[in-house]
């Protein structure tokens, strides 16, 4: 087991996870002495009909004091400043938030907002500018992907003045985050393959990248054999709910290893892809993550090799040769991201010529990668990369992945 | 991969392990606004210099601490009173206990006491009764702990208590804290975080965060305490076992304690043995037992004792008994390692076998788990005779 010179590790979420793990919030509730809690989610979560689960799971054990679940999905400052207008009309005492980044985001501000009675968020921006335990507040992720369930970050937006505020604290973290297999079992197979590969892209490079640490990097190593076994699986089968929880249980495992590790350049350009074109994070994740790892295989390879048991599975393992394995891990995820997109009817794209948006027009037109390597530039991500990349490295990892070329190693440069 | 139909898990501890980890102290507590720390420690460790390394880490900081390093072996009633007076006319907000074992419980049980009243203490005696965070209470531990410090348990005189409140929020490991103890303290520790580890892993309650826990912490133990027995310069080495210790701290309290703990505790207790020593001989005779009941995962523990590689080539049907043929060639290794320190069977410890019916009869008595006199007589028998 690694042991670096020095690491953190911290995750305070408790975790209540099961197919009926949305009934004990009451009782989550109680024990935080709050039993007023303020649903906060969006459209998207509602209209499939999972505020009804969740509310009809916990209406006897608790008094819902409001459900505020139109969060957009370009949440900001003001949708923060009117929910928190609300909590305090209808007297909460806590928050329920329930769906993916956005919605958690927009809990945490409100929660600031109103655990300080501030009027002002950019007070507390930046690191470490929270002194206190905020209201109690319980997250349910409605997809099983990104972690957010279980980080301590919170990015809120201030259209009017073009501004992003990051906060950073323990204190943003859940009190309790609940996986019920019933938030997922609707999700359709293209956002199950694309939040299911963000997790694994989480894991892969937490346990690949230059902060690892033995608590991160068992956590890796456990959402790694879940995904494995379990994401091609639920995509062909939605309603595998032994499935889902098992999937839901890897996005926890995986957000509590990336959290605690950092990540590298797969993050780093799914970043700029993501704001650049507007690629779904998962989408990006899926695609990049084996270059990430041909790109690093000079430097970490020994680490992606290992990754063969928990994507692979003992007997893969066992059956190749150790100096194949980082290379069959690779050719893993292709087929992966392969079979994703034959269990979503082609929905899951596999390289970034292949993103379309609703109306089915190309998201990322070659002539955008420059732009995309350029922004990469400047993201905090690439640090914890085991090699450096600049601006024609960047380029030429967009430029294989939008074809759907693997890298030429020859190409790679060895710092 | 085992993912069970529900769990909970809940672990509030900090860890920041590794080269000059103090320094981050007065930045840590502030994140947890605290301004004035009280330290308890015992005068061993102050002798040996521990707690000079904690004062330069405040230096230019400027937060002042409190010190206190007359913790006793056995700390009672009274001196929790003492402290509590202490703490309060000094004006602290928070508490650091430097070392293991008792200083450890004396730093939890004043948490209750500072975080409301003395009169708190009996009244929180027992399972899940603290219903309220405490102050913050930071762990420095050194290699002279039990295995218990980051756990949810505390005692002192005849009261138990456990809560995940008592937790520390933070454990600061620093290798410059992790000096040489000896053989019987470092391997009792040890024994006892393989032990927990080991049954949170393959118990009834298994959980992939529990486990992940778990499994770092029986890596450690399996990797670094043989080397760290037969040569205490091992620096790196002790650094991992209380890397270990830790982590099998958060998993355990997450966990119902099983059949080991409680036999071995048994045994310790009616012997003046030590728990540690005790569990580690007892282990693979009860895994040997459970392969046959119901509830437990024992195929998948060949993983973090041997690694990836030994688990990927035995066969399905040959890991139980791998897994439990490797917990008795590391007893074989402690064994010689300790040049015959670390015992192999209760008989060896000199435990009399007329007391082994007594001692089943205790602990299935303090059972809230299903296993019986019986069972537990049977399992003892095998471990006086030892492999």
């Amino acid at each position: 087991m690694n042991l670096p010179g020095y690491y953190e590790f911290c995750c305070r979420v408790k975790i209540i996870a099961g197919h009926d793990a949305l009934e004990k919030i009451p009782d989550a509730l109680a024990y935080l002495r709050a039993r007023t809690p303020m649903i906060v989610s969006d459209k998207g979560v509602a209209g499939a009909g999972l505020i009804d689960i969740v509310t009809s799971a916990i209406k006897d054990g608790v008094t819902i004091g409001a459900v505020a679940d139109d969060v957009p999905p370009d949440s900001d400052l003001q949708v923060v400043h009117r929910l928190a207008r609300l909590y305090r009309e209808k007297r909460c005492d806590s928050l329920i938030a329930v769906g993916g980044g956005s919605v958690m985001d927009t809990a945490k501000g409100v929660n600031i907002l109103i655990s300080e009675n501030a009027d002002d968020l950019m007070k507390f921006s930046g690191a470490n500018a929270l002194k206190r335990a905020l209201k109690p507040l319980i997250a349910i992720p409605t997809t099983a992907g990104t972690g957010s369930e279980v980080t301590l970050v919170a990015v809120v937006k201030d259209h009017e003045r073009h501004l992003k505020m990051a906060f950073v604290s323990y204190f943003l973290l859940p009190d309790v985050s609940v996986l019920d297999s019933r938030m997922t079992l609707s999700l359709p197979p293209a956002i199950t393959a694309a939040t299911g590969m963000d997790a694994l892209a989480h894991a892969v490079e937490a346990y690949t990248c230059l902060a690892k640490n033995p608590l991160s990097d068992a956590h890796a190593l456990a959402a790694i054999n879940l995904i494995g076994e379990n994401l091609v699986r639920v995509t062909r089968d939605p309603g595998d709910k032994n499935g889902r929880l098992a999937m839901a249980n890897a996005a926890t495992l995986a957000g509590i290893a990336f959290s605690n590790s950092m990540v590298g350049m797969v993050h780093t350009l799914g970043h700029s892809a993501g704001s650049v074109c507007g690629v779904p994070h998962g989408v990006c994740m899926a695609i990049l993550l084996p270059y990430g790892l041909e790109y690093n295989m000079h430097k970490n390879g020994h680490l992606t090799a290992e990754l063969l048991f928990p994507l692979g599975g003992a007997q893969v393992y066992a059956a190749t040769p150790e100096g194949e394995r980082a290379d069959k891990v690779i050719a893993l995820v292709r087929r992966i991201n392969e079979d994703l997109h034959e269990a979503s009817g082609g929905r899951h794209p596999r390289f970034f010529r292949e993103v379309v948006d609703r109306e089915g027009k190309q998201m990322v037109p070659r002539e955008k990668l420059p732009e995309i390597a350029k922004t990469a530039l400047s993201d905090g991500s690439l640090f914890y990369n085991p090699e450096d990349l600049d601006y024609d490295d960047f380029l030429m990892v967009m430029e294989t992945s939008w074809e759907g070329e693997p890298l030429e190693r020859r190409k790679i440069k060895k710092g | 991969m085992f993912s069970p139909d529900r769990y909970e898990f809940f672990c509030p501890v900090k860890t920041n392990s590794g080269s000059r980890a103090l320094e981050h102290l007065p930045f840590e507590l502030d994140t947890m606004n605290a301004t004035k720390p009280f330290v308890i420690t015992s005068q061993k460790d102050a002798r040996r210099g521990l707690v000079d390394v904690i004062i330069d880490a405040f230096k230019d900081s400027g937060v002042t601490i409190g010190i206190f390093d007359g913790a006793p072996a056995a700390p009672g009633m009274k001196l929790i009173k003492e402290l509590f007076t202490m703490y309060r006319d000094g004006g602290y907000d928070s508490l650091i206990a430097v070392g293991g074992g008792a200083v450890v419980d004396t730093a939890k049980i004043l948490n209750i006491a500072v975080s409301g009243a003395p009169e708190d203490i009996e009244r929180y005696a027992g399972s899940d009764l603290i219903t309220k965070p405490l102050k913050p209470l930071v762990l420095v531990p050194t290699l002279s702990g039990t295995g218990y410090e980051s756990s949810r348990y505390a005692c002192i005189d005849t009261l138990s208590f456990s809560s995940c409140f008592l937790m520390p929020h933070l454990v600061v490991i620093d290798p410059r804290m992790i000096v040489f103890e000896d053989v019987e303290t470092t391997a009792a520790a040890s024994l006892v975080t393989l032990t927990h580890a080991v049954e949170v892993y393959t118990g009834p309650e298994k959980n992939p965060l529990s486990d992940s826990y778990a499994y770092a912490a029986i890596r450690f133990v399996m990797e670094n305490l043989v080397s760290v027995i037969r040569d205490p310069r091992d620096g790196k080495g002790r650094l991992a076992l209380v890397n270990a210790h830790n982590a099998a701290g958060c998993a355990f309290s997450n966990s119902t304690p099983g059949m080991a703990h409680r036999l071995g505790k048994a045994v310790g207790d009616a012997c003046q043995l030590s728990w540690g020593l005790c569990m580690g001989i007892l282990l693979p005779h009860i895994l040997e037992r459970q392969t046959s009941e119901d509830g437990y995962h024992i195929p998948g523990l060949l993983l973090p004792l041997a690694g990836f590689d030994v688990y990927a080539e035995t066969p399905e049907h040959m890991k139980v008994q791998k897994a439990i043929g490797i917990l008795y060639d590391f007893q074989r290794d402690l064994f010689e390692a300790s040049r015959g320190a670390i015992v192999r069977s209760l008989k060896d410890a000199e435990v009399p076998e007329e007391m082994l019916r007594d001692i089943a009869r205790k602990a299935a008595g303090r059972s809230s788990t299903g296993f019986d006199a019986d069972v537990s007589l049977m399992v003892l028998e095998q471990a006086w005779k030892g492999k």
